[in-house]
C-alpha cells in the first residue's frame, strides 16, 4: 500500500515536471524573440531590465531553466502585464472560485450517475440499450458555449428564475450569502454536469454488467443474499473501479470544460481569467494559470489513483501491478 | 452461418449510417461548396442583421454577408483541421502504441509512463497559451490539436499490440522467421486497426469541437471562416440577443459535425464488438 502511494507521488512529480518543462520550452523555442512573449511595448527600459533579470534571459537555457524551477518553488510565476501585480496574487482566489464549481460539478455528476449506470445495467434491453447509447454520444458532443448560452436565455432571460452571471451578488446581507452563491451556481453546474453525466454512466453500466457476470455474484445469489444488497454491495464496489478511474482521466476535461463554462457565465474563476488575458494578451497570466491548473489536475488524479486503492485491495498487497 | 463482411454488418447499424450520411454531406459542403460560393469578404451595408429569408437563406451577420456562405467555408476550415489533427496524432499515437505494446518490458513501461503523463495534463489551456504566444492561424490550431490528441490513440493501439502480440499466430510467425517489422506492420498493426479507426472519429469530432472553443475564446484565424469565429464575432459584438440566427447555425453546423462523426464510431465500434449475449 505505501509503496503504491509513493509510486503515484512520484509519478504526479514527474507529470507536474512534464508540464512545467513543456511550458518553459514552449514559451522560449517559439519562434522568434524568447523575450518578446513575456515583455510589452507599455514597459519603460527599467522594467524591461527588471524582467530579463528576473527571468534570466541573459542565461544559458539550462541556467534559465533552473531559475524557472525555484521560482515555481516560491510560487514566483511572474507579473502579470495589464493587471500589474504577482499572477500568483490573481489567481489564488479565482482558482478557489473555479475548485468550487469543479468539485461540486464532479459530485454532482457522480451522485446522479452512478445510480443511472445502475439503473440501466439491471434493466439492460434494446430498448434501453438505445437510449443510453444515442444519450453518450450527444453527451460528448455538446458544444458547451451553445449550452451554457440556450441555459442563460431559457431560465434566467425568459424565465427571470437565476442570475444571468458571475458569482455572487456584491451587496447582499450575510445571511443570504451562501443562498445567492448556489443561485449563482446552479447555471454553470448544471452546464459541467449534462456535459460529463454520459461518461460516467456509460463506464459504470459496462462494468455492471461485466460484474453482474462474476462467479461470486452468482455465489452470493445462491446463498440468498437479496437482489438490493448483490447489486448495491457485492457488485458495485467492483464496478467503480473504472468509473473513478475514468473520473481521473476526465478532469482535464472538465478544466476545459470549466474554462468555456466560466467564459459564458462570468464566473470569477480562473476560466473567465484565462479569456481575459487571451484578450489582453497577457501571457505570463496564461503561463500561469496553465501551471496552476495542471497543478490541480494532478492532485485531484492522485486522489482518485488512491481512492481506486481503497476500492480494489489487490493493490493493498501487491504495488503498481494493477492496470 | 454465413460470415458477413464488415460493409454489410454496417451498413445495417442505423445510427452509424446516420453519421456517415452526415459526414458525406459534411465533405460535400466543404469540398465542392466553396467552388460555387464565393469567399464572404468586406461589408455589404444594404443589409446588416437581417433574419432568415428568400434571399439569405440563413440570414446575414453584423456585417451584412451572408451566413450560409461563411458557414459553408466553414466547414472546409473544419475538415481541414480534424484531418490535420488526425493525420498528426496517428503519426504520433500509432508507433509509439504499437511499440510499447510490442515491445513490453522496460522501453514499453517508459512509453506507457509518457502515454499517462501527456493524458494527464489538461490540454486546453495549454492550447490556449501555445495559440495565445504563436498567433491564431488555422495550421498553428490544427497542428497543436493533433499534438494534444494522441495519447489515447497510443494508449488504444497498445493495449490492442498487447492483446495480439500473445496469440498463437504471433507466435507461429516468429518461429517462422518472419521478420520483426513485417510481425509488428502486417500481422499486428493490420489487425489493430479497427479500435484505432472508432478513436479517429472521435479525435475528428473533438478537433472540431476545441477549434471552436479555441475561436470561441478569441484565438480563431481572423483570415479563415469557422464555425467558432462566427459565434465569436457575434458574442464580441453583443449580437447574440437580437440574432439569434447568428448563435443557432453555426453551432448547429458543430453539433452536426460533432454527432456524425461520432455515431460513424459509435457504429464502426458496435460492428467490430458485437454486443455479447
Amino acid at each position: 500500500m505505501f509503496r503504491y502511494i509513493g509510486l503515484r507521488i512520484v509519478k504526479g512529480g514527474l507529470t507536474f515536471l512534464a508540464a512545467v518543462t513543456v511550458t518553459f520550452l514552449i514559451v522560449r523555442l517559439m519562434p522568434g524573440d524568447p523575450t518578446t512573449a513575456f515583455l510589452s511595448d507599455s514597459m519603460t527600459a527599467q522594467d524591461v531590465q527588471a524582467l530579463s533579470a528576473a527571468l534570466g534571459l541573459d542565461k544559458s537555457l539550462p541556467e534559465q531553466y533552473a531559475l524557472f524551477l525555484r521560482n515555481l518553488v516560491h510560487f514566483e510565476l511572474g507579473q502579470s502585464f495589464f493587471l500589474k501585480q504577482a499572477v500568483s496574487a490573481i489567481i489564488a482566489p479565482r482558482l478557489a472560485w473555479t475548485l468550487l464549481l469543479i468539485g461540486t460539478s464532479l459530485f454532482i455528476t457522480l451522485l446522479i450517475g452512478i445510480p443511472l449506470g445502475v439503473y440501466t445495467a439491471r434493466h439492460k434491453g434494446k430498448w434501453i440499450d438505445q437510449i443510453v447509447s444515442t444519450m453518450i454520444v450527444l453527451g460528448i458532443s455538446i458544444f458547451i458555449p451553445l449550452l451554457a448560452f440556450v441555459f442563460v436565455y431559457v431560465f434566467s432571460l425568459e424565465l427571470g428564475l437565476t442570475p444571468v452571471g458571475g458569482a455572487f451578488t456584491p451587496d447582499v446581507e450575510d445571511s443570504e450569502r451562501i443562498g445567492d452563491v448556489v443561485r449563482h451556481m446552479l447555471l454553470p453546474t448544471a452546464t459541467l454536469v449534462v456535459v460529463n453525466l454520459a461518461q460516467i454512466v456509460l463506464y459504470t453500466r459496462n462494468s455492471m454488467l461485466d460484474v453482474l457476470k462474476e462467479d461470486y455474484i452468482r455465489t452470493a445469489r445462491a446463498k440468498g443474499v437479496n437482489d438490493r444488497s448483490v447489486t448495491w454491495g457485492h457488485a458495485l464496489r467492483n464496478a467503480m473501479i473504472p468509473t473513478v478511474t475514468v473520473t481521473g482521466l476526465m478532469l482535464g476535461r472538465m478544466v476545459a470544460g470549466a474554462v468555456l463554462t466560466e467564459t459564458v457565465f462570468s464566473w470569477p474563476g480562473v476560466g473567465s481569467m484565462i479569456y481575459e488575458a487571451v484578450q489582453k494578451q497577457d501571457f505570463p497570466l496564461l503561463q500561469g494559470a496553465f501551471i496552476v491548473l495542471a497543478f490541480s489536475v494532478i492532485l485531484m488524479t492522485l486522489v482518485t489513483d488512491l481512492v481506486v486503492a481503497w476500492l480494489d485491495p489487490r493493490i493493498k498487497l501487491d504495488a503498481g501491478i494493477i492496470r | 452461418m454465413r460470415d458477413i463482411g464488415f460493409v454489410e454488418s454496417f451498413s445495417k447499424h442505423r445510427l452509424g449510417m446516420i453519421g456517415l450520411t452526415g459526414i458525406v454531406i459534411i465533405v460535400a459542403l466543404g469540398v465542392f461548396g466553396p467552388m460555387v460560393v464565393a469567399y464572404p469578404v468586406g461589408y455589404n451595408e444594404a443589409m446588416p442583421l437581417a433574419a432568415p429569408a428568400r434571399e439569405h437563406w440563413l440570414g446575414t451577420d453584423g456585417l451584412g454577408l451572408n451566413l450560409i456562405d461563411e458557414i459553408i467555408w466553414g466547414a472546409r476550415t473544419s475538415l481541414f483541421i480534424s484531418l490535420t489533427a488526425v493525420a498528426v496524432a496517428t503519426c504520433i499515437g500509432v508507433p509509439l502504441g504499437l511499440v510499447s505494446g510490442y515491445f513490453r518490458g522496460r522501453i514499453g513501461g517508459l512509453i506507457d509512463s509518457v502515454i499517462e503523463i501527456a493524458m494527464t495534463i489538461p490540454t486546453l489551456p495549454l492550447m490556449i497559451l501555445i495559440s495565445a504566444i504563436s498567433g491564431p492561424s488555422v495550421g498553428t490550431v490544427a497542428v497543436v490539436i493533433g499534438v494534444f490528441s494522441w495519447p489515447t490513440l497510443a494508449r488504444i493501439v497498445r493495449n490492442s499490440t498487447l492483446k495480439l502480440a500473445s496469440l498463437p499466430y504471433i507466435e507461429a510467425a516468429i518461429v517462422l522467421g518472419i521478420p520483426r517489422r513485417t510481425i509488428m506492420f502486417k500481422h499486428i498493426l493490420l489487425n489493430a486497426v479497427g479500435p484505432a479507426l472508432v478513436d479517429l472519429t472521435i479525435i475528428m469530432a473533438t478537433a472540431v469541437l476545441t477549434e471552436a472553443g479555441l475561436s470561441y475564446l478569441g484565438l480563431g484565424d481572423p483570415n479563415a471562416w469557422s464555425w467558432g469565429s462566427i459565434l465569436q464575432n457575434a458574442f464580441r459584438a453583443g449580437h447574440q440577443f437580437h440574432a439569434w440566427w447568428l448563435i443557432v447555425f453555426p453551432s448547429l453546423a458543430i453539433m452536426f459535425f460533432v454527432v456524425s462523426f461520432n455515431l460513424l464510431g459509435l457504429g464502426i465500434n458496435e460492428t467490430l464488438n458485437p454486443k455479447r449475449d
